[in-house]
């Protein structure tokens, strides 16, 4: 096969770090990685994709965390003729320690084609391109460091969440604590695909979402607060005196005009009632203006990307919860939506599918939550449209 | 309904299972017409017990492990 990949070296071009030369670099040390190339230019010759499923392949015990892959071009590709991806749990906001990103890169490079992608949309790390026959001795090796395979399939799909307290003063519940907590609990969800289709749980600490767990996931945890935002008077007109436009760039642009400037005073004035906790004004303000102090999380359903319907954002389930270890009313709230899922959704149907099909009404009922003025559905259908 | 799971649940499950080539965790509950969870930990503790297996087809279905 020749080396000459022309189509491709034109993503190269450019100011922008390419993979094109990634996987270059690899393929001097790693021959799947070459092959890998050589498809990807015959595809992008022939316009058409040279991938296909091929079957179930998997470790021993799980029924998820290994997506299969093969070429259709077997005898062109024999070192790429497998390339089967496998997804490994990352450790919650995504902390390692050098040491332990060298294991995981040293273990892929003597059972994969040492191509990785930390990290995949899931938010798993991402091993691109394995033998059927080095799935299992992979898997052991990285389990003996602590590793776990990640969820595929109609399954619980790994757990995620944003940064939160650890590096982030916005968040209004420990998000890593309870990514890691759910996933713990959820081991057989996340193992043993046994539902119509994928399932998503993710957490942002504050209503910024940085996750944007609220256009990605089935469940999601987005941090708020009871109370009312704390205002720093003194620290406001810090800003204004330095010439900050506070009219102009804060409360003209509250959604709810909840907040009001008295030119006079130099006060900045809340009508706490009205704000919806975008979280625009602490955006702006970072050293004036803080959230309040009873915090805990909205919790929302029915996000997801446009496969079998159209996108959908989630909408609101509970307005208020307190996010506080053991979790116990997330977990049993989890466990009533999976059991009414399960039992009523068809194959492909996500959950914000079924719940439009058999009515928000119904849903609410099966799982025993009263209807509340914050529910609405559904606010927007395109999570691609952002303020 | 009691939240235990008793040697009498394990033994209903293992019971229908040699009536089947393979289920899913709610066609055993159905079945037997036990609580959902009840089973779902019921055949988590049998599979570690090594009383049956997993497979995976698509999506995963439990049967009793051949000797």
């Amino acid at each position: 096969m020749s080396d000459e990949t022309p189509l491709l070296d034109e993503l190269e071009k450019g100011p922008w770090p390419s993979y094109v030369t990634q996987i270059k670099r690899a393929a001097k040390k790693k021959k799947a990685a070459k092959d890998l190339l050589g498809i990807q230019e015959l595809s992008y010759k022939d316009r058409v994709t040279h991938w296909k499923h091929g079957g179930i392949v998997g470790v021993t015990g799980y029924g998820s965390g290994v997506i299969g892959r093969y070429c259709d071009q077997p005898e062109k590709f024999p070192d790429a003729a497998q390339f089967h991806t496998m997804r490994i749990n990352h450790p919650a906001g995504w902390f390692y320690n050098t040491k332990s990103l060298r294991e995981i890169c040293d273990t892929w490079e003597q059972y994969g084609s040492g191509l990785t992608n930390f990290h995949g949309s899931t938010g798993d790390i991402i091993l691109l391109g394995t033998t059927t026959e080095n799935l299992q001795p992979c898997f052991d090796a990285l389990t003996e460091k602590g590793y776990d395979l990640g969820g595929s399939g109609s399954a619980l799909r790994t757990i995620t969440g944003c940064v939160g307290q650890a590096r982030c003063e916005w968040s209004n519940f420990d998000t890593l604590n309870l990514v890691y907590d759910l996933t713990m609990e959820f081991q057989d969800e996340i193992h043993r695909p046994r539902w119509p289709y994928k399932f998503k749980i993710k957490a942002s600490g504050c209503p910024n979402d940085c996750v944007a767990a609220i256009a990605r996931a089935d469940f999601t945890i987005i941090g708020t607060w009871r109370d009312s935002l704390r205002i720093d008077q003194t620290a406001i007109r810090n800003y204004v005196d330095n010439g900050f436009e506070i009219k102009t760039l804060v409360v003209d642009k509250c959604p709810s005009g909840a907040l009001e400037w008295d030119d006079r005073t130099k006060e900045l004035k809340l009508n706490a009632e009205d704000c919806v906790r975008c979280m625009h004004c602490i955006n702006k303000m970072p050293k004036a203006i803080r959230p309040g102090t009873d915090c805990g999380a909205t919790i929302l359903v029915g996000g997801k990307a446009p496969i079998i319907k159209g996108a959908y954002l989630s909408w609101v389930l509970i307005p208020f919860i307190k996010v506080e270890p053991p979790y116990e009313e997330i977990k049993d709230l989890l466990r009533k939506i999976w059991d009414f899922w399960d039992e009523n959704g068809r194959t492909r149907e996500r959950l914000a599918e079924l719940i439009e099909r058999v009515g928000l009404k119904n849903f609410l009922k099966e799982i025993g939550i009263p209807p509340v003025p914050q529910m609405v559905y559904k606010p927007r259908a395109n999570p691609y449209v952002y303020f | 309904m009691s939240d235990e799971i008793t040697p009498e649940l394990k033994q209903k499950i293992i019971d229908y299972l040699k009536t089947v080539s393979k289920a899913k965790n709610k066609e055993v509950a159905r079945a037997i017409d036990a609580d959902k969870h009840l089973v779902d930990k019921a055949i988590a503790e049998l599979s570690k017990e090594g009383k049956i297996e997993y497979i995976y087809l698509g999506a995963s279905f439990i049967k009793l492990k051949e000797d």
